[in-house]
Formats: structure tokens, sequence, C-alpha cells
């Protein structure tokens, strides 16, 4: 006789041992697969789209585990926790699923060994509080002097380059990063740093442009360099203003009254143009294309009128330079107009494309990428965003931490000597959790192809022995000071990867049960329920 | 973790193959006596060409790290426009190395590290031996393009193809102030028919499509006012939907003569203005001329060009010195440009129209090419480009250097040097590096049917000596001072080829893993 059916055919269960198996196997499966990218020596990974023929080269943990096809719950799991550090923080996306990975693997070893889940969780508890708790005391504030941010504000942003593409020319776009995010001066507004992307050149001939760039050309015959720009920037339609009544026609007599129509339509046109002309702008951006007639009409008012700048562009252009998107010009008077000292066309590579310099928004400005191919520059984009993100987040939160694995160490030498004092079964708990922070540095070290048992073990004596600023110098393969070196982050990505990977893993190790429902079978009605 | 390693190995190995089975597949094309390649493309349609970027680009490549491969020849185009093959083998030569150098145990990141040490300090190596250039020296301008040139089918022709290539780069930039050329503004119009010979440099603008003849229009006029409109000359139509409800027979009638009288005005009005050479925008959204209107702006002697794309307005305008006439209203004989002939030229694979003596020319020229069929007329365009993207990189950067492999063999021999005073893992990239690049004057002379051993040795030796002219000369079939041979090239075409083809390896290098997405 065979149990009764409970879930629908097609569902499928799996329960206790066999389920916590299931998530340790995939989380870790993630894990190893990530690990490789970790730290500056870390290797990049082709995502190869198993439909089109398109490929990513990158190294960003967020990126891959973006895109990977997976189909395991608990991996599932691990990749959302990159994805809400991407959002939070914008990176050490690698770090958390790699932390997250390890707590689960040293979480089974204790399963294994017979720890129920639950007093994993509680020693993992304790752990992580003693951990967060030395890495924040461990945290010093920022020098506010202006060299003295400014150094520090280039150390954050090598020390995250330098696990990127942008590595060999770090200094130079660190020096990018700095300046674009020191132009913000506060502000976390990261739309007002726009890129531009054009092949060719080499990476060290990326620069960052103050101002704004659009990759368009005004019209026939006008200005193409004006001072003291008016502008006004539109989404309205320039070739006709059309009745939106489906099927309205017009019925005449002749075709003299045709062509009396026409030249009405075309004096609309032209009031309308004579609308936008009397708020007095020198420079008109349509999202919308201009025809012919009244390109003309801006052509012999000499105004730099330009067609098609599509959504993003308009938006970006009417946030710098201050105006307001007008799509109604009954009004005109009322436009808010939009503000630049100089526009002029300048080449990048082979392509003109405009600048709009002296914005009111003086945080605007735009970086130029060039690069060997698509993928390098995708790449190099993908690494800029992360150093911005970071960049803002420390002039935000206005703490440091030390890298190269410092950090790690000493979490994990706090709690190390919480274990010690923690009574019950628990305690191995601690103590597994402080060996899984202890796996940060041993990666890093791993990638860059060096000894990480003795250096691991090197690092952690120096700790033992007070040296707090110590971490790991991968271009000498030795244990050597932070702080000297200047491998700084903030403390603000480090303790979002504590927090999220911490969450994670307990989350995955209170799952006793993985029920999968039964794919729906196509063709079939969704059910109401 | 033994396993890992293993895996990981294999998927860099298997990139770098695919790489090098890129490299491979252009390597004969390179130098003076480089062979060309036949493409057929997915169409049928064949190709013959020596160009490195378009065989890439034609090559129908699945592997992830060839399409980088591909991309780097576009890259080095678009920055050069020049040495796309060799950038491609230099890349390929420098996977080679690397891979050696992993199957002997180094780390792909100390490898990485090593070829970006090496590459600046290439960078500096090219720019010390590089001559300074004055733009005024048009001998020597057309010497690069020659260089340039020798390699392609064209280089029987090669001289005139580089005077004309020069002349155009200096008919539109100021050699005081120009710092990059913007090639928009040389128009190639290809012309089937004629000897490849027969490609001219025009002062002035072609265009590629015959004048209207309906009713006998005129095809030759001197002392010609053009004036470019963007309206059309045929029936009204509005914007909404209109339509015209008759009655009875007189009415069609009436409605016949209105439209004539309409169209009619519209042509008098032109031709008040003076004009008589019109050329008409395209319309997609209604016809840009009818019948009628042809006839009655023949009659008035009024040579009429139709077809003229929207996007080709801008470049017309600049050449010609005119503006644009969106309206009837908009009607100016300010507006007109003055040319003293516009004419129509009939070949045996049809007509064009060529306008010279231009009263106010623009900074732009057209260069007419020719060419006996197709496939010879596509590549004397391509080769074409090549030699103006020569020039303009010249225009760039005002430095030559020496061709024939000896800037490579310079570089080799330099940085052999340096990798034996580093210490370490460097030593051995380094090294492996300098030895990749003797991989151009080793296929120059392959290509060329020389024994390359002999003759890279012998090139080395030279430049040992002190001779650090000293590349291979292909007319002579042996080592002799480049500068005397007149065999130059520009420094940014080799500089940018190196360092785009490390940046690229440095890429391939550092993937672990191809990872499937969805």
């Amino acid at each position: 006789m065979s149990a009764p059916q409970v879930l629908k055919q097609g569902s499928t269960e799996e329960r206790a041992e066999n389920a916590r198996m299931s998530s340790f196997v995939g989380a870790i499966a993630i894990k190893d697969m990530i690990k490789t990218t970790l730290g500056p020596k870390g290797m990049d990974k082709i995502l190869q789209s198993v439909s089109g023929s398109e490929a990513i080269v990158t190294n960003d943990g967020a990126t891959i585990l973006g895109k990977v096809a997976v189909d395991n719950a608990a991996a599932k799991l691990l990749i959302d926790v990159s994805k809400t550090q991407d959002i939070e923080v914008g990176d050490g996306t690698t770090s958390v699923t790699v932390l997250t990975g390890e707590l689960l693997g040293e979480a089974e070893k204790l399963v294994d060994k017979k720890l129920h889940p639950q007093t994993i969780i509680q020693g993992y508890r304790i752990a992580y509080n003693a951990a967060r708790d030395a890495l924040v005391r461990s945290a010093s504030p920022i020098n506010q002097d202006p060299a003295a941010l400014r150094t520090t504000l280039m150390e954050i942003a090598r020390t995250t380059l330098s696990s990127k593409i942008l590595a060999q020319d770090r200094d130079h776009f660190a020096d990018i990063a700095v300046r674009a995010v020191l132009r913000l001066a506060g502000s976390p507004n990261l739309d007002q740093i726009h890129f531009i992307k054009k092949v060719g050149a080499g990476l060290h001939q990326s620069y960052l442009e103050e101002g704004f760039l659009l990759a368009k050309h005004p019209g026939v015959g006008q200005p193409t360099r004006i001072e003291k720009a008016r502008i006004m920037i539109a989404n309205t339609a320039m070739d006709t203003d059309k009745i939106k009544i489906y099927g309205a026609t017009a019925k005449v007599e002749n075709p003299a009254a045709i062509a009396e129509l026409e030249k009405a339509e075309k004096e609309k046109m032209k009031e309308k143009v004579q609308n936008i002309l009397s708020t007095g702008c020198n420079c008109f951006i349509n999202r919308l294309l201009i025809y012919n007639y009244p390109e003309q009409l801006f052509t012999q008012a000499h105004v730099m009128a330009i067609e098609h700048a599509e959504f993003e562009g308009i938006e970006r252009l009417a946030l710098v330079t201050g105006a307001e998107i007008a799509s109604n010009f009954g009004a005109a008077e009322r436009v808010r107009l939009g503000q630049c000292d100089l526009i002029e066309e300048i080449m990048i590579g082979e392509d003109k494309v405009l600048r709009f310099a002296g914005l009111p928004l003086q945080g605007a400005s735009t970086i130029v990428l060039r690069g060997a191919n698509k993928h390098v520059l995708d790449e190099a984009e993908r690494s800029m965003h992360d150093a911005l993100c970071v960049l803002v987040q420390a002039v935000k939160d206005q703490r440091l931490v030390y890298g190269g694995g410092c950090s790690e160490m000493l979490m994990s030498r706090a709690v190390d000597e919480v274990a010690t004092q923690t009574m019950g079964k628990k305690a191995l708990a601690v103590e597994a959790f402080a060996r899984a922070l202890r796996s940060i540095p041993t990666i890093l070290a791993d990638n860059a192809g060096l000894d990480s048992q003795d250096l691991v073990a090197r690092l952690r004596a120096a700790h033992y022995q007070g040296n707090v600023l110590a971490g790991l110098d991968l271009e000498l393969g030795a244990v050597g000071d932070m702080r000297a070196l200047g491998i700084t982050e903030t403390l603000r990505v480090k303790e979002q990867v504590l927090v999220s990977a911490s969450e994670a893993a307990e989350m995955i190790l209170r799952v006793d049960d993985i029920i999968q429902c039964a794919p729906r079978q196509r063709g079939e009605q969704p059910e109401d329920d | 973790m033994a396993e890992k390693t293993s895996k990981s190995q294999a998927v860099m190995l298997s990139n770098v193959m695919a790489a090098r089975a890129v490299a491979d597949a252009v390597r004969t094309s390179l130098g003076p006596r480089g062979m060309d390649k036949m493409i057929t493309g997915k169409g049928g349609d064949v190709t013959i060409t020596n160009d490195g970027a378009t065989i890439l680009e034609s090559m129908n490549v699945a592997h992830p790290c060839a399409k980088m491969l591909q991309d780097l020849s576009k890259a080095q185009d678009v920055e050069a426009g020049d040495g796309t093959t060799s950038v491609v083998i230099i890349a390929g030569a420098l996977l080679g190395a690397a891979e050696r150098l992993i199957g002997r145990g180094l780390h792909p990141g100390q490898i990485s590290r090593a070829f970006g040490r090496a590459v600046e300090e290439a960078e500096r190596i090219l720019t010390s031996i590089a001559i300074p250039l004055d733009l005024s020296n048009r001998e020597l301008l057309i010497q690069n393009a020659i260089t340039s040139l020798s390699s392609k089918m064209v280089s029987s022709n090669s001289p005139v193809l580089a005077q004309l290539a020069v002349d155009a780069v200096l008919r539109v930039v100021d050699p005081a102030i120009a710092n990059s050329v913007d090639l928009n503004n040389i128009r190639v119009v290809k012309r089937l028919g004629g000897a490849m010979e027969d490609t001219e440099l025009i002062d002035g603008l072609v265009f590629n499509q015959k004048a209207s003849h309906t009713a006998q229009g005129p095809s030759r006029i001197e002392n010609a006012k053009i004036g470019l409109i963007q309206f059309c000359i045929s029936p009204p139509k509005t914007d909404m939907e209109c339509s015209v409800v008759v009655r009875d027979y007189q009415q069609v009638d009436r409605a016949l003569k209105e439209e004539r009288q309409y169209i009619l005005d519209i042509c008098k009005q032109i031709a008040r203005t003076g004009c008589n050479v019109l050329l008409i925008q395209k319309s997609i959204l209604r016809d840009a001329t009818n019948d009628l209107a042809l006839h009655f702006l023949a009659k008035m002697k009024i040579m009429v060009i139709k077809d003229v794309e929207r996007d080709e307005v801008d470049f017309i305008c600049r050449t010609l010195g005119c503006l644009p006439m969106a309206s009837v209203d908009g009607l100016d004989p300010s507006k007109l440009a003055t040319a003293s002939l516009v004419e129509e030229i009939s070949t045996a694979s049809g007509k064009y129209v060529k306008v010279t003596g231009i009263q106010h020319p623009g900074k732009t020229v057209t260069v007419l090419v020719r060419g006996p069929n197709k496939l010879i007329l596509d590549e004397t365009d391509r080769s074409i480009h090549d030699a103006l993207c020569v020039v303009r990189s010249l225009v760039k950067r005002r430095f030559l250097l020496p061709g024939g492999g000896c800037p490579e063999i310079e570089m080799s021999l330099q940085l052999a040097a340096l990798a034996r005073s580093l210490e370490g893992m460097d030593q051995f990239g380094v090294r492996a590096f300098a030895e990749a690049l003797e991989i151009i004057p080793i296929t120059l002379a392959e290509n060329a049917g020389l024994n390359p051993i002999a003759i890279v040795t012998e090139l080395r030796n030279r430049h040992v000596q002190g001779d650090h002219r000293a590349g291979i000369n292909i007319k002579k079939m042996g080592i002799s001072d480049m500068i005397e041979a007149n065999v130059v090239q520009p420094l940014l075409v080799s500089l940018s080829a190196i360092t785009l083809a490390t940046e690229t390896v440095r890429q391939i290098l550092k993937i672990d893993d191809i990872v499937p997405t969805r």
C-alpha cells in the first residue's frame, strides 16, 4: 500500500537531512564558483548566454550572480543576498557571497557532528555580535581636512578598483572617481555622473569631463558653439501636432482648400516655434525628432536645435542644467529654462559630441571611458560604478576600516575570544564563525597564487601579538601594515557584508523542508486559490 | 583544490587557443607580400580583401575570446585606422607566449602583471625612437601612406592613391592647429567602371544619382546657382487625413487645374530666386516631386537632382556653402550656392553629377573611386580609408617610425635587455613579451618567401650593432635602412597596436571560467 498523496502530482518535497544537504550543496557551489574572483588577484569569468551569442567578461560578483541560471533554492537566496549588497552599498558583492558560503560550509561540518541547527544559529548570533562590535570599534573616522580627505578617498577607491580590470591604471581611475564624487559635494545622487563609452585608445586615456556630454548634433547651419546658453528642454512633437482622435478627416471641396489647410498647419508649427523662441532660449533640445521646417526656423533664429535626445538624455540634461522638461508652449514664459556657460562640439575618437560646460548643478560630470573593446568598456563602467558607490558611502558614513583581510582577522580574533567564554555546544559554532571569517584572507592569498596556509597563520599571529593593522600584502606575498599601504575600505561596506552574510546563513540553516511546486504545464490556466 | 586548478587551467588554455586560431587566420595577410582572403558572406556575396578588420568582421566566430580579438581589430580601426592585422597578430603571439609560461607553472596573474610592465616600457621605447614630422613635408606623408597601401591589392597604384589621401586630408584640416581629422568631411563615392588609377580627388561634390531627365531637363549648367530644398513639389498634402469631395465632372476639371496651378506657383517661385540647379531632399511621407513638377522645372531650364538623403544634407551644405530651404516662403537667393559648372557625366555603369568650381567651398572633399569590378572597387575603398587614417594618425601624433619590422625588433631587444635586470617572475614575463614581438618581422619575412630565421637573426644583429633603422626591405629581399628606403609608418599606429593588443591579452589571461547564463 502506498502512502496517500498529499502534494499535487509533480511537486516534490525534500525533508530534514536531505533539505539541509540540498541547501548546503547549492550555496557552497555558488561560493566555489565566485570565490576565484575575490581580491586584487581575482580572476574574471566569461558569462556566455545559452540562447544568444552575447558574452560578458566580468569580475563583478553581482553581475555574475545576476546572470547565472540556477535551480536551487539556497543558491537563489545567495544570489539575492549579493543583489541586496549591490543595492545597499554597491560593492562587496563577492565578499558577501563567499562569507555566506563559508558560514554554511562550517555549519555543514557541525551538523555532521550532530549539532542541531538551532544551536549553530545561537552560536552564530553570539559570534556575529562580537564580530560587529570589534569591527565598529576598530573603525577610524575620516580626517575632514580637504587634502587628507582626498588622500583617504583615493586610498578607498584604489582598494576597490584593485580587484577590477582597471587595476593597472587604478591611480588614474581612482583620481577620476574621487574628483567626480568630490564634485557631488556630499550629494548621494549618482545620476549626476554620466558615462560615455567609446571604443578605441587605451583605458588610461579615459578622463573626467566636468560638465555634461551629449552624443548628438545640432541641425544644419546652426551654431555649434554657444556661450551663456539658455536651454529649453522639451518633449514635444516637432513634426506636426496631430489630432489624436482616430479617423478624424477633413473634407474639402477642392485642392486649393487642401493647400490652405497645409498652410494653416505650417502656420501652427511656426507659431509653436515662435512660442518656443519667445522664451528667449538659444538652445532647444527635443526628445522627439524635429522636422525640416521647424529646423529651418530655428536656424534663422540662430538657435541650436537638437533632435532625438532620448528620454535618458533629456532627463539628465534637465537635472544638470536646472531646466524643466516642457511639453506645452501656450504659456511659454512660465517654462523654466536651463543654463550653462558654454556649449561646444568636441571630438572623442572618431565622433563629435556636444559638451555642456559651466552647469549650475556643480556635481554634474561625465566620465569618458576608452578601451580596446566593448567588453573592456562595459567592465570598466561596472568597476567605476562600484568605486563611485563606495566613495559616496565613505563621504556619507565617514568611518574607515582596513582591507587586505585585516578586518576579517580582527573580527575572527574577537570571536575566538568570545568562544573561549561561551558555555555549551554553541561554543563550537562560535569557533566555526571565526574560521569562516578567516577564509576571506585565505581565499585572497589563494587567488594570488600564494601559500595561504602559511600566510594566514602568520597574519593571525600578528593580530594576536597586537598588530591590529596587519593584513596581507598581495604584491609582496607577505604580512604588511595596511595603514602604511593605504588599503582602506569603508566601514559601511564591511558591516553590510557581515550583516547580510550572517542573516542569510541563518535563514538557510533554519530550513528543514523544501517543497517544490509542480511546474505549470504549458497551456494550463493558473488556478485561483 | 588540485582539480579546481586544472579546470581553470583548461578554460584558460581553451581561451588562448580560440584567440590564437583567429590570429593565425589573418597572419598570412600581413605585409607587402601578404595574401588576400576571399570571404563568402551569408547571402553568397563575395569579398576579397587583405584588410584585417574586414576579414575578422566577416568571420563567423562563436567563442567569446575569438570575439574579443575581433573587437580588438575594430578598436584599432577606430583609433588608428591601420595596423588592424598587426594588432591581432601581436595579440596572438602574446597569448602564445603566455600559454608557454602557464605550462611552466606561472600564475596568469603574474604573467599579466609582467605584460603590463612590459607594455609601459614598450611605449617609452617607441616614443624614443620616433622621428618628429612636419606636416608641410608632403613627400614624407605620401611615403607613409604608400607603406600602408603596399600590402593591399591596390599596391601597384599606391603612389596615386597615397597622394590623393594626403591631399584630401590636408584639404580638410588646417595643419597648423588641427590635432585630429574628422573623416566625415571626406566623402568617398564609389563608381563602377574605369580603371583603378582613374580614381580622383574632386574639388567639389559628386552626386551618385543622375539628374532628372523628365521632359529633357538640362544635364549641364554653367554658372550654376544651386539650391537645396527640403519641401515637396507635389500636390498639397496635409498632416491630417484629408479628402476632396467631388460632386460632378466639372469639379474634377477644376481640381486638376488648381493642382497644376499650385505646382506651377512653387516652380515659379523657385525660378524667381535665380536657382538653376535644384537639389531635392527625399521624402518618405509623400512624393518629393511629381512628373508635372519635373516638367515645369525642365521647361524653366532648371536641373533637378532628386533623392538627396537627409543625412547627406549637412555635408552638402558645408561643401557648397548653401543653406537648406525647408518651405516655399523660406526661398531666398542668399541661401543659394554658386558653382562654375554642374554637369552630368555618363559612364558605362550609369550617370553621376559632378559639381566643380564652387565659389565658397567648405573644408570638405570628395573622392571618386573607380574600379573595373565590384570586388576591386570595394577593396580600393577600404584601402583609401586605411591611407586616410594613416595620414590622420600623423596629424594626431606628428611622429613617424621606420617600418619593415624595425620598431618591433628594437622593442624586442630593449625589452630583453630590461628583462635581465628584473627580479622574480617579471623577468620571465617581460622576456616572453620581448620574444613575442618578433612575430611581426618573422611574419613579414615568411609572407615574402624569405627565410625568417636568417632574416630576423640578421636584423637583430644589425640593431645590436647600432643600426636602429634597419628593417626588412621586401623589394630588395634583404635588410636595409628603412628611412632611406622610404618605408615609414606613423607612430600612433604602432603605439595603439601594442597597447590595445596587450590590454586584450591581459583581459583574456584574467579569465578562469566560462559560465553559461540564461
